[in-house]
């Protein structure tokens, strides 16, 4: 291999690391999918990753794209060796284009920054995943991220107008435009969104911005038991109502988040939604007591949060209590496995049903939060990672909660991917023959199968 | 066979990359190696038989320990204690850089992180004036003895109107070998002894680096206090003149994240003149690169982080106060130069002080 570690520093000069602890720290995104790649490289253009595919297609050298590596199924985790292309270095914010509402930035730009940059001219881009502080936009289009605020904006896909994307072969494409819509052909730039980089490397993107809301309010409401909190969102939004978030949070998820700062005052006796409404203020005051007016026959307690401090600091818990477990029993690892089910909305309260029986009957205890306005569940299952007993009935109760999911006509995945973690599940979800359509277009574009191979359940 | 590291803490971190989004020394090396996630990685891999080559020390020795992953973890785990243990655990080994090595070696040899010979109190022109019984010790440490003589002048005479004496045959803390994984037995003992004859209480010092080794690796009836915080609770008899200038403080990591003196020194500082934030300030100060071993392991990292840092000081101020003279070494030698002066250096200009 020693010809590839000269050709690769031929393409990136000191930008290429074979080294023992690089490759170590390459192994593996925040997934447990594990596989040691022979060398990481680190593009800062076009060019270079144009250079590099053409160099690996010609050698058959798997080549595993990764923007910051927070992924939660594997996507990242270089499972067949070779190459990772490090992506996280192309951060530039190439252009703020307000008068066609986007701008184009490169695939490394971390989500907060870029929404950092936008607020001054009064936008942003919508998509929020719990990682905004960390992840690419790279990473964001490749796994079609969404957060808590894709109940009223969408998902990542809902925001591209055109990608820049390396092909197998070096070639390099652009699949769109700026026009704001387009009736030609193909939609190419969906195809590479949530394509987890197995079809082609993005180096550069248009996305469409949103105008930034004048205000928000938070209702947070508290009810006995879950079916009863998901029948108060069917009648929020029956009542013309469109949440720009909309949270179901369990008693220990609750016990957790105030366990982080014990200053949040989110009740902890119930299962809690946390209603958020954007846009003008007159509009918002109005739905929020609305609200707040249909949940109250049915709840335990409703209040509206009044101050934008109290709001921001809510959602800064609510972003990161998955991983905060821990510090409310420190041998307790959060495990993210199962952590990503989604079902239809009315079949929510049934999900979080069953997930409790699996958690109840393998005694491994599950947080359950999740974006129930869109019917997407985070179940957080935390184990002794020490205790090879638990481990075995973890992943027992991750196949349960997978399959759970699927009963109820849901998905394995709402928002993190597929990745080697839940490829297993694809046959079942998608179909054998939906599976043979995605195996010929990855086969038309990717003859070789040099792009990120073993993810997909291709 | 692997090395016996804190798996416990080892295993509760998730990857979930939020330390990646504030590590500095990320910042600057673009390297998963080189964020907290990487490290706590690299001892995982310790722990299950890696091998401790030059890379896997780079990644460890790369730490400035400045604490912002901490702060940030949702975890809730502390990894430049981490980063310590594993750094300790490798030199016991045997396993460490030349200039791990020859740093240890200079301080055993000489008692301070230069290996000089010349006398500690030689800036001191009257030993006179040092009194051989006192409650309380004002702890110089190697920085402020042999480079910022000045700085150190000015605070034993802030403090000797307190009645503050010195210690006749100070050591170094034991910080510098602390930090980068040795014992610091012996330098703790010489100074805890002096201490006694002395009969005092309290410590204190003017460096955050000495100000955190004092706090938590000297024996715990010593009552250790940082300069900003002796100046603080002494305001009033300050005698202080204002000063019509504009200056902003960097929060030293050791004194702020790790210790939490946030307010002391920004009180000071406002009762002598007006006080402009950093853009990133108290515990969300971005770290100058130069603790943990780094200035002197990694000079031209350490370089680069401090002028970054500099980014952050606001337009139209005279001055980068600070609380540290390690931080004054990185800040000035990245291009801020004289501007970057010690808190008790400002005060010293705003009082009149016997020389």
């Amino acid at each position: 291999m020693s010809g590839t570690l000269e050709a690769l520093r031929e393409i990136f000069g000191s930008r290429v690391s074979a080294s023992l602890a690089e490759r170590y720290c390459y192994a593996s995104d925040a997934s447990q999918e594990q596989g040691m790649p022979d060398y990481v490289v680190r593009p800062e253009n076009v060019q270079e990753v144009s250079r590099l595919l053409k160099f690996c297609s010609e050698h058959q050298i798997p080549v595993t794209p990764r923007g910051a590596g927070t992924g939660l199924a594997g996507g990242a985790s270089p499972v067949h060796g070779g190459v990772v292309l490090d992506m996280s270095g192309m951060c530039k914010i190439v252009e703020i284009d307000i008068v066609n509402l986007q701008v184009i930035v490169q695939p490394g730009v971390v989500a907060d920054r870029l929404n950092s940059a936008l607020r001054p001219h009064g936008f942003f881009f919508p998509p929020d995943p719990g990682s905004s502080a960390m992840c690419t936009i790279g990473g964001m289009i490749s796994n079609n991220s969404s957060g808590m605020r894709s109940v009223k904006y969408g998902t990542t896909k809902n925001y591209l107008l055109d990608l820049e994307v390396v092909l197998a072969d070096g070639r390099i494409i652009r699949t769109g435009s700026k026009v704001l819509k387009s009736s030609a052909g193909y939609d190419l730039t969906r195809l590479f969104a949530g394509a987890e980089g197995t079809l082609g490397v993005i180096t550069e993107a248009g996305l469409k911005i949103a105008p930034l809301p004048r205000s928000r309010k938070l209702v947070l409401t508290c009810f006995p038991d879950a079916e009863t909190a998901g029948r108060a969102v069917i009648s929020v939004f029956s009542a013309g109502i469109t949440p720009s978030a909309c949270e179901i949070l369990d008693r220990l998820t609750c016990r957790v988040l105030k366990s982080c700062d014990p200053n949040i005052a989110v009740p902890d006796d119930g299962d809690v939604i946390l209603f958020e409404v954007d846009g003008p203020q007159n509009s918002t005051e109005e739905e929020a007591l609305q609200i707040a007016e249909i949940c109250r026959p049915q709840s335990l307690s409703v209040r509206v949060a009044d101050s934008r401090k109290e709001m921001d600091e809510i959602w800064a818990a609510r972003k990161l209590v998955g991983a905060a477990i821990s510090r409310l029993d420190p041998t307790k690892t959060r495990i993210y496995m199962g952590e990503d089910v989604g079902v239809p909305i009315s079949r929510i309260p049934s999900l979080i049903k069953k997930v409790q029986q699996i958690s109840a009957k393998l005694d491994i205890p599950a947080m359950k939060f999740g974006h129930i306005g869109d019917g997407n569940l985070h179940v957080a299952l935390f184990i002794d990672v020490m205790d090879e007993v638990q481990w075995c009935k973890l992943r027992l109760a991750v196949d349960r909660i997978h399959r759970a999911a699927l009963d109820l006509g849901g998905t394995v995945s709402s928002e993190h991917g597929i990745g080697l973690a839940r490829a297993e599940y694809l046959p079942e979800q998608l179909g054998e023959e939906t599976l043979q359509v995605m195996r010929s277009i990855k086969k038309a574009i990717d003859p070789a199968n040099i792009l990120n191979p073993g993810k997909l359940g291709l | 066979m692997g090395m016996k590291l804190d798996l416990r803490s080892i295993n509760r971190c998730v990857r979930c990359g939020t330390c990646r989004s504030v590590c500095p020394v990320f910042e600057e090396s673009g390297w998963e190696s080189a964020n907290t996630r990487g490290r706590i990685l690299v001892m995982k891999g310790l722990a299950n038989g890696l091998e401790a080559d030059k890379e896997v020390q780079d990644s460890l020795n790369t730490c400035t320990t400045c604490g912002i992953c901490t702060e940030k973890c949702p975890a809730g785990i502390n990894p430049p204690q981490m980063v310590e243990e594993a750094r300790r655990e490798l030199a016991a080994s045997g396993i460490m850089t030349a200039e791990q090595s020859d740093l240890s070696r200079r301080i055993y040899g000489s008692g301070n992180t230069f290996g000089e010979r010349t006398r500690r109190l030689a800036w001191l022109s009257d030993r006179s004036r040092l009194e051989s019984k006192s409650d309380y010790v004002y702890f110089v440490g190697c920085m402020n003895s042999y480079r910022y003589t000045e700085t150190a002048m000015n605070s034993f005479a802030l403090l000797s109107k307190f009645g503050v004496t010195m210690l006749p045959d100070e050591q170094c803390c034991g910080s510098p070998l602390l930090r980068t994984g040795f014992s610091a037995a012996r330098l703790v003992d010489a100074n805890v002894r002096q201490m006694k004859q002395i009969g005092a209480r309290t410590i204190i010092t003017g460096c955050a680096g000495c100000y955190t080794t004092l706090k938590n690796s000297y024996p715990a009836d010593i009552r250790v206090q940082s300069i900003p915080e002796f100046l603080a609770e002494h305001i009033s008899e300050l005698d202080i003149k204002p000063l019509p200038i504009k200056v902003t403080y960097h929060d030293p990591c050791h004194l702020g994240r790790h210790n939490r003196i946030f307010e002391q020194p920004r009180r000071v500082i406002e009762a002598v003149c007006g006080l402009l934030e950093m853009k990133a300030a108290r515990e969300n100060a971005r770290c100058c690169g130069g603790g943990g071993g780094v200035r002197s392991g990694y000079p031209d990292l350490s370089l680069r982080m401090a002028k970054r840092r500099l980014l952050d000081v606001p337009e139209g101020v005279d001055y980068i106060v600070t609380s540290c003279p390690l931080c004054i070494r990185n800040l000035r030698d990245a291009g801020a130069g004289e501007k970057v002066i010690d808190l008790v250096d400002l005060v010293a200009r705003a009082t009149s002080l016997p020389k």
